[in-house]
């Protein structure tokens, strides 16, 4: 072993992570090398001198600096919550308002067009069912949806189409219960 | 120190003993998050003198390594309810600790004001409080000591970054190769050898000093 592989390998020798034949190579080594004995005294003086260094202790504000700073964090993290929630409750009582009012609007035009038809003595013929289609589908050729909502209060999920057939307006809301997942042809 | 809550604010204040300080770090740990606020006071006391002074040996200087260790102390309150308690509390806080370390060391070498935290350094050195010494000692034997020690750390302090977070954290702090590459995020082998280099470095920085 010469210097340069001792000084590569001294870690693994001071730690004794060497095999027992490299530590002993080692070790032959350094007992016949003054360089690398003047190296490893250098760096044991050091190191205990970097030990025997006083240790640092905190400063006397230290603590009510970091007490001041985790306040500021709890301050800052409670309205945080608090903020979200508050702003969630709003956009829920909107949406819920927003809901109503729109579904009492629809409700109320139908009634009205349903009156309308009703007088004028017109019946909406049954219409024409859609081939193929795994549920009873109104065929796309015969009629044309011109508003379809989602329900979803209603028990079935149900899929609320508004149909008009071209180029006759057939009118009437056309009720299908139809998975809440369906896409439509 | 004592963490207690008053009107919603956790508060804290001084007390003799804590009933954590017999348990393990992970069991305090665990208190803390179990809803018992004094267990971070003991996280706090046990860590708080370790972590000043490997910043400070990282960084070279008191005010900002204090500073960081109470940045270290805001993450570990902010994040412990995240922390992966089958690892180790102590390396989990040296990781912070280390990467806070490192950022500043980043921010300084982008930021001319380095040249003041050098310049500061040293007057700070020439400006050192007047300290009682032990008069037992022969003053020449005194100076040796005073002038090793300085020499010491600046030894210390020259070595590059990355060598000398591995070097402060095996000599100084005591820590595993296995606790070293976990805290520094680099393998086993990039930490032996960047602490066998720093070691070479260092005893060849310290050498001719000593003769």
């Amino acid at each position: 072993m010469n210097c340069c592989e001792f000084r590569e390998k001294y870690s693994d020798f001071a730690d004794g992570l060497l095999t027992s034949g490299e530590h002993a190579e080692a070790s032959g080594h350094l007992a016949a090398c003054a360089a690398c004995r003047r190296f490893e005294a250098a760096l044991n003086a050091g190191l205990n001198a970097l030990r025997s260094l006083p240790r640092l202790g905190v400063s006397h504000g230290f603590g009510a600096r970091l007490r001041h700073r985790l306040r500021g964090e709890l301050a800052v993290r409670v309205p945080v919550v608090a903020r979200w929630s508050s702003a969630v409750g709003t956009l829920l009582l909107v949406a819920a308002v927003g809901y109503i009012r729109w579904d009492l609007r629809e409700s109320h035009e139908m009634r009205r067009e349903q009156m309308a038809k009703s007088a004028s003595g017109w019946h909406p013929a049954p219409l024409p069912l859609a081939a193929n289609a795994p549920f009873p589908v109104p065929s796309a050729s015969h009629i044309r949806v011109v508003r379809a909502s989602f329900e979803p209060f209603h028990p079935m999920n149900s899929i609320l189409l508004v149909a008009q057939s071209a180029p006759i307006a057939m009118g009437g809301p056309q009720r299908l219960d139809l998975p809440a997942v369906w896409g439509g042809p | 120190m004592t963490l207690a809550v008053r009107d919603g604010v956790r508060i804290l204040g001084h007390a003799p003993t804590t009933p954590f300080a017999g348990l393990e770090d992970a069991q305090v740990v665990q208190a803390f998050l179990d809803g018992h606020e004094r267990a971070f006071d003991e996280l706090v006391s046990r860590y708080q003198t370790r972590l000043l002074n490997f910043i400070y040996r990282t960084v070279g200087d008191r005010e900002r390594a204090e500073d960081l260790v109470q940045e270290v102390f805001i993450r570990i309150y902010r994040h412990l309810h995240r922390f992966d308690q089958t690892k180790k509390f102590s390396t989990w806080a040296y990781t912070i600790a280390s990467n806070l370390a490192k950022n500043e060391l980043r921010n300084r070498s982008r930021n001319p004001l380095v040249l003041f935290q050098t310049i500061k350094r040293h007057w700070e050195a020439d400006h050192r409080p007047l300290q009682f010494e032990d008069s037992s000692s022969r003053p020449d034997d005194l100076f040796r000591k005073r002038h090793l020690r300085e020499l010491v750390e600046q030894s210390v302090s020259q070595l590059p970054e990355h060598h000398r977070v591995v070097f402060v954290l095996r000599e100084l702090e005591g820590k595993t190769y296995e606790e070293i590459a976990e805290i520094t995020g680099c393998n086993l082998g990039t930490v032996k050898s960047r602490l066998n280099r720093a070691r070479n470095n260092f005893a060849a920085i310290i050498s001719p000093h000593l003769d």
